[in-house]
């Protein structure tokens, strides 16, 4: 730009003291005339050169694919878009704290007038990182300690590693990832874990260890899941007035099975989503690859959203399965399906419909269950725009119904089964979304078509967690 | 069991008469059950049949870890679960059915004295030789003992149990002994039990009592079992007094099943390797 000189709009006085300057000597204001602004938005260019610095141990062909685009840009726009799409892809690889993008002019023996030079100044995650914290829990104490080690050897592997060593129990997992470069979508997954778990509504204790390898692929708009799962399941009582039915059920299992889950998922979101569906199919087989379980079990997830006037959304949503025995060993009590409590048919306790046996529950070999929601704003819009946004309000309609397979006479009749003595539930509540990991519900419910044996909690019910009904 | 859970397995017990499908359950018979596991269980059979108790008896690959205490036998009544021989005396006489309320004070304690030497010595005997013993734990107890479960978790459970085992050894100090001394523990013990017996029928006057079931157990168990040699045998022949206490004992209260037991559908079979 030309530069300015600064200038007075005022005459000079005439009268006054005399200051030594006349008239004739002020300088005469010129004001140069606007440099042309080079306009290079429309301008062809050129990107010559792409450099990353600040590499460590992180392999340089694992990169190439991600700034492989940057090439490819045509105008200055267009370099910039790619850049920033480049600059998110490497940061999605979970290895870089920073990457910052520099764009400049080429230099150089070799450089063309419209050529351009991009760099990416990254920053790498540390070889180690760990956190440690205490957990109080349900009458016991914990300490968890978590280490993780991020890109360790170069090509965006990850190592975590988490202990925790509790009053009651311990527990801990150890996994490692490797994605395949260029296509973080595709990756691999091994875990080797111990995590036991305490029913009180079927009092049953599970102490499981185990070891999986897993496979991840986008097909298409899908994505698909392989996996292979050895564990060592300990089963026991939780207390001495467990029903027999449960005591019998104790000891220790192997199952080894292969497993494969297909998700399509077009939401915006996983907590409270405004629009777009949800379609998750699983199917697990066991016993063809060693163990003592055998059983082919099937489930699948539907999820339907739609945005109404108002800012108010209609949720509506299917889940079913079916666990099928192989052989004639009876199926475990830690593979059946389980169905009630806020998660699931709200308005009833926790995993407390369907076969019991003083008390305790046994779980069904087929179930189904489905919801339909209209979420709304709370009334009168109270802190809008702020922490107000995080709470939504929501009626529900709830149905569902759980059952054995052993009924000895053929598919037809565990069809009727599923389809008499329905339990279903109606409700409001409110419904706090925390961040987009889990969600907190507070509701009232009325319980129907509840059968002898569940165990309702019609009024208030608070529930916490990440998949609900 | 602590004295408060004692007495309220009494109030619960004393109000229901024995039913008749009470149920006794033990590991698999043919393949899995243990010297220890099968002297014990015969005890509380023969301490139920001479009550002349109803008992039916359930194999279960895992009766171990259904048993409240974590070991068997235990017996199923009505909705209780009661396990060992010592709570299922006590289960027995809260319900009113007893051996021993004949005896005076002086025998009773004389009854309880044998009893503990029973368990203390013979009962430890018995597991020394099945798991601390390297050929017999190799050959005998660690294929049957993990018999019911697949590869790799029969070698876990069966080093773990091991491992247990060893661990009591060292508390109750027999870590150090030899296999000898253990023979000759047991011969001990056999001398002990055969001067008290003499030539009565039963230990104490014309009755059989309860310890006169856990020697039975015992006895007929080790007599019965092959092990990789036969000096445990061989301790308790040499007294024909205890040989023929048993055989009179097998006689009396197991006979009318023993001709459907080859079959495999009498309630007892002795072990077999």
């Amino acid at each position: 730009m030309g530069t300015v000189h600064a200038r007075s709009l005022d005459p000079l006085p005439m009268q006054g003291p005399d200051l030594g300057v006349h008239a004739d000597d002020v300088e005469v204001i010129d004001v140069e005339p606007e440099t042309k602004q080079e306009v290079l938005e429309n301008k062809d260019v050129v990107v010559q050169r792409v450099h990353i610095d600040g590499l460590g141990r992180t392999k340089e062909d694992l990169l190439g694919y991600e700034i492989a685009d940057v090439f490819t840009a045509k105008n200055l726009i267009d370099v910039m878009k790619k850049s920033h799409d480049a600059r998110e892809k490497l940061l999605h690889l979970g290895i870089f704290r920073k990457v910052e993008v520099v764009i400049d002019t080429s230099e150089g023996e070799d450089a063309l007038p419209n050529g351009l030079d991009v760099t990416f100044e990254v920053t790498e995650l540390r070889r180690l990182t760990g956190s440690y914290n205490t957990m109080v829990g349900n009458n016991e104490g914990s300490m968890v300690l978590g280490l993780k080690l991020p890109n360790i050897l170069g090509r965006a592997e990850k190592l975590t590693f988490q202990f925790s060593y509790g009053t009651k129990e311990t527990s801990y997992g150890l996994s490692f990832f490797k994605p395949k470069p260029g296509h973080f979508d595709r990756n691999v997954s091994v875990n080797l874990y111990k995590v036991t778990g305490q029913f009180p509504w079927s009092s049953l204790r599970e102490t499981d260890r185990g070891i999986s390898t897993e496979f991840n692929f986008p097909i298409w708009k899908t994505n698909h899941t392989l996996k292979w799962e050895g564990v060592w399941r300990e089963l026991g009582c939780l207390a001495r007035t467990a029903s027999f039915a449960v005591r019998e059920e104790s000891g220790h299992s192997l199952k080894s099975s292969l497993s494969h889950a297909m998700v399509i998922d077009t939401r915006n979101s996983a907590i409270l989503p405004k629009k777009g569906i949800l379609l998750k199919i699983n199917q697990e087989l066991a016993g063809y690859t060693g163990g003592d379980v055998s059983f082919l079990k099937e489930d699948f997830e539907i999820q339907l959203n739609r945005r109404l006037f108002w800012d108010s959304v209609l949720s509506a949503s299917l889940w079913g399965g079916m666990l099928l025995p192989i052989g004639d060993k009876p199926t475990c009590i830690a593979d059946r399906f389980y169905l009630g409590g806020p998660t699931s048919v709200r308005g009833f306790s926790m995993y407390s419909i369907g076969p019991q046996s003083e008390g305790d529950y046994l779980g069904g070999e087929a179930f189904w269950a489905s919801g339909a929601h209209l979420y709304t704003p709370l009334p009168f819009r109270p802190g809008r725009g702020g922490f107000g946004d995080l709470f939504r309000m929501h009626f529900f309609l709830n149905a569902g119904n759980l059952c054995r397979l052993d009924y000895g006479e053929g598919p037809r009749s565990h069809l009727q089964k599923l389809a008499e003595c329905i339990r279903w539930s109606y409700g409001a509540g409110i419904v706090l979304r925390l961040g987009n990991i889990a969600r907190l519900e507070l509701n009232y419910c009325v319980p129907m078509g509840v059968q002898s044996g569940d165990r309702i909690c019609d009024g208030v019910q608070f529930g916490a967690g990440i998949r609900f009904l | 069991m602590s004295l408060a859970a004692e007495a309220f397995v009494s109030q619960i017990a004393a109000s229901e008469p024995w039913p008749e499908n009470a149920t006794l359950y033990q590991p698999l018979r043919d393949n899995q059950i243990l010297l220890s596991d099968c002297a014990s269980s015969l005890a509380v059979q023969a301490y139920l049949r001479m009550c002349d108790l109803p008992l039916r008896v359930c194999c279960r690959a895992n009766a171990e870890h259904m048993s409240p205490s974590g070991k068997v036998p235990f017996i199923h009544v009505g909705n209780q679960v009661v396990s060992e021989l010592g709570p299922i005396i006590q289960f027995t006489k809260a319900k009113g059915h007893s051996l021993s309320d004949v005896l005076d004070d002086v025998q009773r304690a004389e009854m309880k004295a044998y009893m503990e030497l029973m368990n203390n010595m013979l009962l430890t005997a018995e597991l020394y030789i099945q798991w601390c013993d390297e050929t017999t734990a190799a050959e005998i107890t660690r294929p049957r003992y993990s018999s019911p479960y697949p590869w790799p978790l029969k070698h876990i459970l069966a080093y773990q149990k091991q491992w247990e085992v060893r661990r009591k050894m060292s508390a109750v100090g027999w870590a150090e002994k030899t296999l000898e001394q253990v023979y000759e523990d047991v011969a001990q013990c056999c001398q002990a039990l055969s001067q008290r017996l003499g030539t009565q029928m039963y230990f104490f006057n014309r009755q059989p009592t309860e310890l006169d079931a856990l020697v039975f157990g015992h006895l007929f168990t080790i007599l019965t079992t092959q092990l990789t040699s036969n000096e445990l045998s061989d301790k308790v022949k040499t007294y024909s007094n205890l040989l023929t206490f048993v055989h009179r004992i097998e006689q009396t209260y197991f006979e009318g099943l023993n001709q459907a037991g080859q079959s495999g559908a009498g309630p007892w079979a002795p072990p077999e390797v």
